[in-house]
């Protein structure tokens, strides 16, 4: 039972970061229909500024967000005007696979340059620090991490839900075509929305980096992860990835306690192909173009 | 309205994209150190990983292959011939690396072939060499691959093969009185050729002497999350814990043991934990302290021509010599074999080169080499331990500069 509880609680904590990595991923094909593979490179991306700006600077990962957000923020805006706008709409699906994959590989291959291969770790003074609550670790980035998710998923939520932004957004998701005779510029919606989508997994980067040890190759693994979580959860769906990303921070934690790490990847992709077979949206994807 | 296109189409896209991208092949390019004005210098070609997974070991052998080569060149060279590198990259792709030596035995018609980094490339690149009687003397590439595939001309410049990296330690732990021994052990490993085989290798011989295996745990290379597999071995609070590793999962397996307040009495990883700089950087450098670990090449040992290597490699990249990576040190030692065999033959001709080795010790920095018919060599590596944050090699006797420090101090201790 004690391992039991051990386990949900690390799983619970991972499951938390893995929503705040994920959510662009599902914000940018819900609005866009673009499958954000360099989300992972995004990442790794707001890893490395934040493991500079602590190694040279001494800026907390944490405070380091607020400068990692608005940068990574700028990136994605570009990337999206330069990048995704020329594709084809009807093809924009399929062609964002292969033109975000070769962004993932040039942003690899820059930071392989500045920062080669070597791995990297942000190490303030609690990268290794644990709460003991009645016997059970607790780490303490990781609640620090799972905090700033929840504040930023929230702070997200609250823009798409209120602000004439979000409305747009949620607008275009529901049907472009509508949206756009009612006066949002498609346009517009696309590339904030693009620019956010990638600014969340630069600040899941910032803590990413004192958790786990990282390279510009750490992306591969990153990506299947998410992409993962986004199709369990349904694509397109913000609380349905949230939900799939804590999920696949409890069933690994759990596989891994009382099977092994290797085979809780398989085990967990069974029941994945599982879901899918009965629910192919994901638990809460919408069969057609519905809510966020 | 659109109808949603299916998440499995996107599926099958996505990993047959990932597939088609994640084999990468490289430019070559190259580049050439030059020390003299000989007329007909001795040309030596070198594949090495300037890109991709190994470019920083392959670096670092290019660091230790051209310093060799200038300090040959500044005493004269070999034979009264100056020595020339002829170095291209091969991205860390082995198709790039084949091309490359294929290139210089074929086309560039040089003198000798010098290997690569990593047994993934270095095993058809010696067979490349071997197919056209060349020598393969190789800095690293000591995985059992190579030495599976049975080749003449292969000889790799470290005292022990990659997997019996493990051998100082056991034998360690099995000198120490039955009282002090560890009682249980917990083996976490890598699934990886080079990792896991290391440790099952130790639990077969600690499990032969009585420890009791309390948990065997393999991770897949893409684990991101270590500490829900290390809390559940760490619960069953072994004795002895053997990590097979290689570089960040050793880091990451030691942060979570800190975060989860788990301190083994005997802490192994069988690599990552060896790197001087990179290690203390990674966990905290007052976390290190009574960590073990093997290595071949230490800088206050006293091997052969050692001190020397270590001034000349100060003065051209600066540092000290705890910043010195092993990996230079190999591929220097990979030059000093070829001016012994010159040395003694007056030949660097590759048969004669071949058959050479195949004799007697051959005294490198990496200390004295001796191999078997397929190269494999026949020494022990060091068993090393972080002690006062320095990495110190602490057995066999012979080459031990403190004794082993054991039980392990508490983490920040």
């Amino acid at each position: 039972m004690r391992l039991f509880v051990q386990a949900v609680i690390l799983g619970l904590l991972a499951g938390g970061v893995y929503a705040l990595m994920a959510s662009g991923l599902t914000l940018a094909f819900g609005i866009m229909r673009v499958i954000n593979v360099a989300q992972g490179v995004m990442i790794i991306l707001g890893a490395y500024v934040s493991y500079t700006l602590f190694t040279h600077f001494g800026v907390d990962p944490f405070l380091s967000v607020l400068f990692v957000v608005p940068v990574v923020f700028v990136l994605g805006v570009v990337i999206e005007l330069v990048f995704i706008r020329p594709l084809r709409p009807s093809e924009r699906e399929e062609l964002s696979l292969l033109v975000t994959w070769a962004v993932a590989l040039g942003i690899e291959g820059v930071l392989g340059l500045v920062y080669s291969t070597t791995y990297r770790s942000t190490i303030p003074s609690y990268a290794n620090a644990a709460w003991r609550i009645g016997g059970f670790a607790v780490l303490q980035v990781q609640v620090y991490a799972f905090g700033l998710s929840v504040v930023i998923l929230a702070v997200l939520g609250v823009v798409l839900a209120k602000t004439r932004f979000g409305r747009a957004v949620r607008g275009t998701v529901q049907n472009p075509a509508s949206a756009a005779l009612l006066g949002v510029d498609e346009r517009k919606v696309a590339a904030i929305g693009f620019g956010l989508s990638v600014a969340t997994a630069a600040a899941a980067g910032a803590v990413y980096g004192v958790v786990t040890p990282f390279n510009p190759g750490s992306h591969y693994d990153l990506i299947s992860l998410l992409l993962t979580i986004i199709v369990l959860g349904g694509m397109g769906s913000l609380p349905g990835t949230v939900v799939a990303a804590v999920l696949m921070g409890v069933s690994q934690a759990l596989l891994a306690t009382y099977i092994s790490p290797t085979s809780a990847k398989l085990t967990f992709f069974i029941l994945l192909i599982g879901i899918l077979v009965v629910r192919p949206q994901g638990l809460f994807g919408a069969v057609e173009r519905g809510k966020l | 309205m659109a109808h949603r296109r299916g998440g499995s189409l996107v599926a099958v896209l996505v990993a047959g994209l990932m597939a088609a991208c994640s084999s990468s092949s490289g430019a070559s390019s190259s580049s050439s150190v030059s020390g003299g004005a000989s007329t007909a210098p001795i040309v030596i070609g070198i594949s090495l990983s300037q890109t991709g997974d190994f470019s920083d070991p392959g670096k670092a052998a290019m660091r230790g292959y051209q310093l060799w080569a200038e300090t040959v060149n500044g005493s004269g060279g070999i034979l009264g011939r100056q020595v020339q590198l002829k170095i291209a990259d091969d991205a860390s792709d082995p198709g790039q690396a084949v091309t490359n030596y294929e290139t210089f035995i074929t086309k560039d018609h040089v003198d000798l072939v010098f290997g690569p980094f990593s047994t993934l490339l270095s095993v058809p690149s010696a067979q490349i060499a071997n197919r056209y009687g060349y020598s393969f003397v190789e800095p690293a590439g000591g995985g059992p691959d190579m030495f599976a595939a049975k080749l003449p001309n292969v000889f790799f410049v470290q005292p022990a093969p990659v997997l019996a990296c493990g051998d100082p330690f056991v034998n360690w732990i099995l000198s120490l009185p039955a009282d002090q021994r560890p009682k249980t052990a917990a083996y976490v490993s890598l699934d990886d050729p080079f990792a896991s085989p290391i440790a099952d290798a130790m639990q077969a011989k600690f499990e032969a002497a009585g420890i009791q295996t309390l948990a065997r745990t393999i991770y897949p290379p893409e684990t991101t999350n270590f500490t829900p597999i290390v809390s559940p071995v760490a619960a069953k609070s072994p004795d002895m814990w053997v990590g097979g590793t290689q570089s960040d999962d050793a880091y990451a397996q030691v942060k979570s043991m800190i975060s989860l307040n788990f301190n083994p009495k005997f802490l192994y990883l069988s690599n990552g934990a060896s790197s001087p700089v990179e290690f203390p950087s990674k966990v905290g450098a007052s976390n290190v302290n009574g960590i073990f670990s093997c290595g071949d090449w230490f800088p206050n040992s006293n091997a052969s021509g050692n001190q020397d290597f270590i001034s000349a490699y100060t003065a051209k990249y600066g540092g000290d010599a705890f910043g010195i990576d092993s990996t230079s040190a190999e591929a220097y030692a990979v030059g000093q074999l070829i001016q012994a065999v010159a040395a003694k033959t007056g030949s660097i001709d590759n048969q004669t080169i071949i058959n050479t080795l195949h004799s007697g010790t051959w005294p490198t920095v990496e200390g004295n080499l001796s191999w078997d018919q397929y190269g494999m060599p026949q020494g022990s590596d060091m068993l090393v331990e972080w002690i006062d944050q320095k990495l110190t090699p602490v057995y066999p006797a012979d080459v031990a500069l403190h004794t082993p420090v054991s039980p392990k101090p508490n983490w920040g201790g």
